[in-house]
């Protein structure tokens, strides 16, 4: 019997046949535009998300933190202003009482700075063994503003890739804690995008915004480039690097392009305003790395190429399952 | 233009000038495949220069009837399997280890040996089976780690020793006339632990040019200049180009660690068949962590799976896309053989990173 593994919940190409599997079951073309939320008529915009990290608690940030920034990212992107959220707690028996109330202020620490209220939830105890300690869903509701329409459907050729701040950091930071590895300012970038997002949300020339989470910024661009038909091509020396997950990968032999972050966006603007872009978001402290990584060809239609440090040229994928590292 | 790629394009436009005629070249180590992918420096290569990967990918040699022994020892109640993140997705003939950690078996993902025997120290319930695979640069942790076992006397940690030897596989290489090798790129980091004196006979016997070089994109290119060079001149040697790090006689500590654990034992490499004397075999005095004999089973001979070629891919006679079944029925999410399977396999590379040298864009 064929069954699940790790590698199906990864964010790569696994994961897409999970989610075939689901949404064909389910009556119409549910989710047929695939962005990281819904918006429903009338502008209301809602996603879901759940949180299994290990460890629960890392640096820059834990998993209270990252329930609110992960779901209010994905409205974010869409340019929805995040408003309320719904929270599940599933719990294991024997958990501390004080981690809890920990995470719990680190979530809503998060939801205070940005005005989100917390509407509705749910908590289930589990005996021990079934469940890793905690998991947490939320489920994220905002409304959309002066972009109602931003999606991957707006790319097209010649725009610009701007990416808000260093990729892969978040998923760097907890490689490096599940393998064991001590690395001198690695952090995990987790924050709330809303803040930067919501200033280049007047230009007009705006067209798509995503967050590089799960899959990274590799999948973010191999998605793009699939579902809006065109070719992209970034500059690795353009990306705005972070020196400590860049270590971690190259010591793991992960790809930093697969690495998740969770407080980085890619946007895509019209050539035209892609300096005001990058104005705007060097102007806020989370895009003070903000860069201009690459742009939309016509050529080679669905795939991602990247001209390298040593001036090659070579595709990215996304990554197939779990990056896993490597043996020497 | 920045200096890096201002320095490469040197390179690339010395190596179009120093081959004259077709040559072959065999980067043999798993993580220069990865990098030389990575860096898009196939895109960079003279027409005339054919690049083909080796046996050099830990994961991709481990034979199948090898991984079948450790599905099974993962399926024994009480184990407790520990190995390199790599080994998890390699199909044996009917399960991988990480199937065998979706059906509830414990199979745990090291990044060292030290790792492994720290968890038995931990949980004396289990028994651990350390899963040993890699060249000379892993075996010296291996080793360390099993006199440690032994001096502890740590009798839950055992091994399943999988170690193999780099020199006799680029000796059966060398001496196969299908193969016609011009040219070797050798890994630095096998050579800081050898030294440069086990591939004397490459020149020597069979005339092929030889560099070892680190695994930076211009340390790479400094090696493919280097054995273009010995072409040309027609005098084939052994050039290190891995600077300090490699001394000609190697790291002696490290081999005399080795050397106290192991002894030359025959060993089965995916695509190249049994070569005498290319394993590392664990000494009498430590059989008592060998975990094939303390659990009692027996490494088999299975053939590859239908239509797989990764032997032939390793042996450097067919490239990834020659193979019938790459891209359509062996990819990355559904991998046939272990050179799809690995990260530093080159058939996963291919697919990952580009064609050949020719268009980057095409798969």
């Amino acid at each position: 019997m064929e069954t699940l593994s790790i590698g199906h919940g990864a964010g790569g190409r696994l994961t897409e046949e999970l989610v075939s599997l689901i949404l064909g079951r389910f009556p119409g073309n549910p989710v047929a535009d695939r962005e990281d939320c819904a918006v429903l008529p009338g502008g209301i915009a809602v996603t879901i998300d759940g949180y299994t990290v290990t460890p629960l608690a890392f640096e820059g940030g834990d998993i209270g933190s990252l329930c609110i920034c992960g779901s209010a990212n994905d409205l974010s992107v869409r340019g929805a202003k995040p408003l309320y959220i719904a929270l599940g707690v599933i719990v294991e028996e024997g958990f501390p009482f004080e981690d809890l109330a920990r995470f719990m202020t680190s979530a809503g620490e998060v939801c205070r700075a940005l005005g989100i209220e917390l509407v509705t939830g749910d908590t289930k105890v589990v005996p021990r063994g079934q469940a890793d300690g905690l998991f947490l869903t939320t489920c994220a509701i905002g409304k959309t503003g002066a972009h109602p329409g931003l999606g991957t459907r707006n790319i097209s050729p010649g725009d610009v890739i701007l990416l808000t701040s260093p990729p892969g950091m978040h998923g760097a930071t907890i490689a490096a804690s599940r393998y064991g590895l001590k690395v001198n300012g690695l952090s995990s970038d987790c924050a709330a995008l809303w803040p930067m997002l919501e200033t280049l949300l007047p230009l007009e020339g705006l067209k798509c915004m995503r967050d590089c989470t799960r899959g990274g910024l590799g999948t973010v661009l191999c998605e793009w480039a699939e579902s809006a038909k065109v070719g992209i091509e970034i500059d690795e020396t353009l990306i705005p690097w972070d020196e400590a997950s860049i270590s971690v990968c190259d010591l793991l032999g992960l790809d930093p392009l697969h690495m998740a972050g969770e407080g980085c966006a890619a946007v895509v603007v019209s050539p035209e305003e892609a300096e005001a872009a990058l104005e705007l978001a060097k102007n806020h402290p989370l895009g003070k790395r903000a860069s201009i990584i690459g742009s939309v060809t016509e050529e080679h239609p669905g795939y991602v190429g990247i001209h390298t440090a040593s001036g090659g040229t070579r595709l990215v994928d996304k990554p197939v399952g779990e990056e896993l590292p490597r043996i020497c | 233009m920045n200096d890096t790629r201002q320095r490469i394009a040197l390179l690339s436009k010395a190596l179009d000038l120093l081959t004259d005629r077709p040559i072959k070249v065999m980067e043999v180590c798993g993580t220069h495949t990865v990098s030389i992918f990575r860096q898009g420096l196939r895109s960079l290569l003279p027409p005339s220069l054919k690049l083909v990967s080796g046996p050099g990918c830990p994961v991709c040699v481990t034979d199948q009837g090898e991984i079948d022994a450790a599905v099974s020892l993962a399926g024994i109640n009480g184990v407790t399997v520990a190995t390199y993140g790599d080994m998890l997705r390699v199909p044996g003939s009917g399960s991988s280890l990480m199937n065998e950690r979706a059906r509830g078996r414990d199979v745990r993902i090291v990044t060292s040996a030290d790792q492994a025997l720290e968890i038995a120290r931990n949980e004396k319930t289990r028994l651990i089976v350390f899963v040993a695979v890699g060249f000379e640069t892993t075996a010296p942790s291996t080793a360390s780690v099993i006199l440690d076992a032994h001096r502890d006397r740590i009798s839950n940690f055992t091994v399943l020793d999988l170690h193999k030897a780099v020199p006799p596989a680029l000796e059966a290489l060398a001496s196969d006339a299908d193969i016609d090798l011009d040219a070797l790129l050798l890994p630095g980091h096998v050579s800081v632990i050898l030294g440069l004196s086990p591939y004397g006979f490459l020149p020597e016997r069979y005339g092929i040019a030889c560099a070892v070089a680190g695994f930076e994109a211009e340390e790479i290119m400094l090696g493919l200049v280097e054995v273009a060079r010995q072409i040309k001149e027609g005098r084939p040697r052994v050039a290190s180009l891995y600077g300090q790090a490699v001394r000609a006689e190697g790291n002696p500590f490290a081999r005399s660690l080795v050397d106290r654990v192991f002894e030359p034992g025959d060993s089965s490499w995916r695509g190249l068949g049994e070569i005498p004397l290319s394993g590392y075999a664990l000494r009498e005095e430590y059989s008592s962590m060998d975990a094939l004999k303390r659990l009692d089973i027996s490494i088999r001979r299975t053939p590859p799976p239908d239509g797989c070629s990764c032997g032939e891919v390793l042996r450097g006679v067919m490239t990834p896309r020659e193979c019938p079944l790459f891209g359509n029925l062996c990819n990355p999410s559904h991998p046939v053989g272990p050179c799809m399977v690995s990260g530093e396999g080159s058939c996963a590379a291919h697919f990952r990173f580009s064609a050949g040298g020719d268009d980057p864009w095409k798969r």
